[in-house]
């Protein structure tokens, strides 16, 4: 019988010790938008967009996408609006200032929090998304609504240029 | 590296125990070939008292406060009913969020004395095992959608949102240390294993505390710790 307690506590305190909420491990919680470019006269193919930078309207250039060259971009949408604006400053000949092209893109969406777990708390997922785009250096870009975006494990956008 | 602590500590407090057992089994040696004939008769009756981990604990946690009766009934030799009533309430603090449970609670089970007394001393290492219940409220006080960016920063939101009649059932397996400090006056301390059996959550939340379980673990699982004052009223003995 008393061989019974040791066992009963070993296998508490080691249940205990393993208990994994304290910690938030999932990232990213709240879904940024991804954005995949491709060729315009090749829609298959993926195309890089050379000298990119994001920002959003009012707002500082994104840390990470300051004049870079590549075909897939995640921004982060504003939870607090209903709509974000994005510039994006691409330049395909040279690093003259001249030659910079800017388009804009809109995203209209409504924001709406979902429960995920104690240590992550809230995140916020986007339903009903519009977008929408000026048409510059974007040629087109596929879908133009989206039902919703509660994760990034695929590109929501395709651009094509 | 936090984990890799709790386990050294884990492996540490079983090494306390295998030791403390080992000592006892040689004392039980020697009582029993020398008390074989003698009956000493102990008291039967019903134990009550009030758990004071609780408002212990009150004082020194903002935001929680608590109270417990526990009583039990003697039925066997070693077999003991249990039960207790209580009330609590706990505003759980996270990154994220923060809310506020609060509500009444009940645990019925037994206990069973696994500790064998010198002459009529009454001590006792038991184990034991409870059904619970609650019915309590949780209000989310606010919180702060994680949006991972310093880009868009979220707002806190505070439109507290209450939640009512929500319950919770509940397995419970303890093990505890009674000892007669006077006549019929005991201190007993005891820990908890909880697993809920069935829960009532509420709507896009979740129950992080329920009154009488204490804090829910991910996997639905939890610890209990009563630390108790009870005082016997002795019915008859035997």
């Amino acid at each position: 019988m008393r061989k019974i307690f040791p066992i009963i506590f070993l296998s508490i305190l080691i249940i205990s010790a393993c208990e994994k909420d304290d910690f938030c491990v999932q990232n990213p919680i709240t879904p940024n938008l991804v954005l995949r470019f491709y060729d315009d006269a090749n829609r298959e193919n993926l195309k890089e967009v050379l000298r990119l930078s994001v920002w959003a309207e009012g707002k500082d250039t994104i840390q990470s996408y300051k004049s870079i060259d590549t075909d897939s971009i995640a921004i982060p949408l504003n939870s607090i609006e209903n709509k974000t604006i994005y510039h994006l400053k691409m330049n395909n000949i040279d690093g003259a200032i001249a030659n910079n092209q800017t388009a804009t893109f809109t995203i209209e969406y409504k924001p709406k929090e979902e429960y995920v777990s104690r240590s992550c708390g809230f995140k916020i997922i986007f339903n009903e998304l519009d977008f929408s785009s000026d048409n510059t250096w974007i040629k087109a870009f596929t879908p133009n609504t989206l039902t919703t975006v509660a994760n990034q494990n695929a590109a929501h956008v395709q651009i094509f240029h | 590296m936090q984990h890799m602590y709790k386990y050294f500590i884990s492996i540490y407090f079983l090494f306390v125990f295998v030791d403390g057992f080992s000592q006892k089994q040689e004392n039980d040696t020697i009582v029993a070939s020398k008390t074989d004939t003698i009956v000493y008769k102990t008291n039967y009756g019903l134990r009550v008292g009030i758990d004071i981990s609780k408002p212990i604990k009150a004082q020194f946690r903002g935001g929680y406060s608590g109270f417990e009766i526990v009583g039990d009934y003697r039925i066997k030799k070693n077999l003991y009913i249990a039960a207790e009533v209580g009330y609590e309430k706990e505003t759980t603090k996270e990154d994220y969020t923060n809310s506020t449970a609060k509500g009444n609670y009940m645990r019925l089970g037994f206990n069973y004395n696994a500790y064998k007394n010198w002459l009529d001393m009454n001590n006792e290492i038991f184990l034991g095992y409870r059904y619970g219940f609650s019915l309590f409220e949780q209000t989310l006080n606010s919180f702060i959608p994680n949006v991972n960016t310093q880009y868009f920063p979220a707002n806190e939101i505070t439109n507290s949102a209450i939640s009512k009649n929500l319950n919770a059932h509940w397995s419970e397996f303890l093990i505890g240390f009674r000892a007669e400090t006077f006549k019929n006056f005991f201190i007993t301390l005891s820990g908890s294993y909880k697993i809920i059996t069935s829960l009532k959550e509420p709507e896009s939340f979740k129950t992080l505390f329920s009154p009488g379980f204490n804090r829910i673990f991910e996997s639905n699982t939890g610890f209990g710790f009563n630390y108790t004052l009870t005082y016997l009223i002795p019915f008859k003995k035997k």
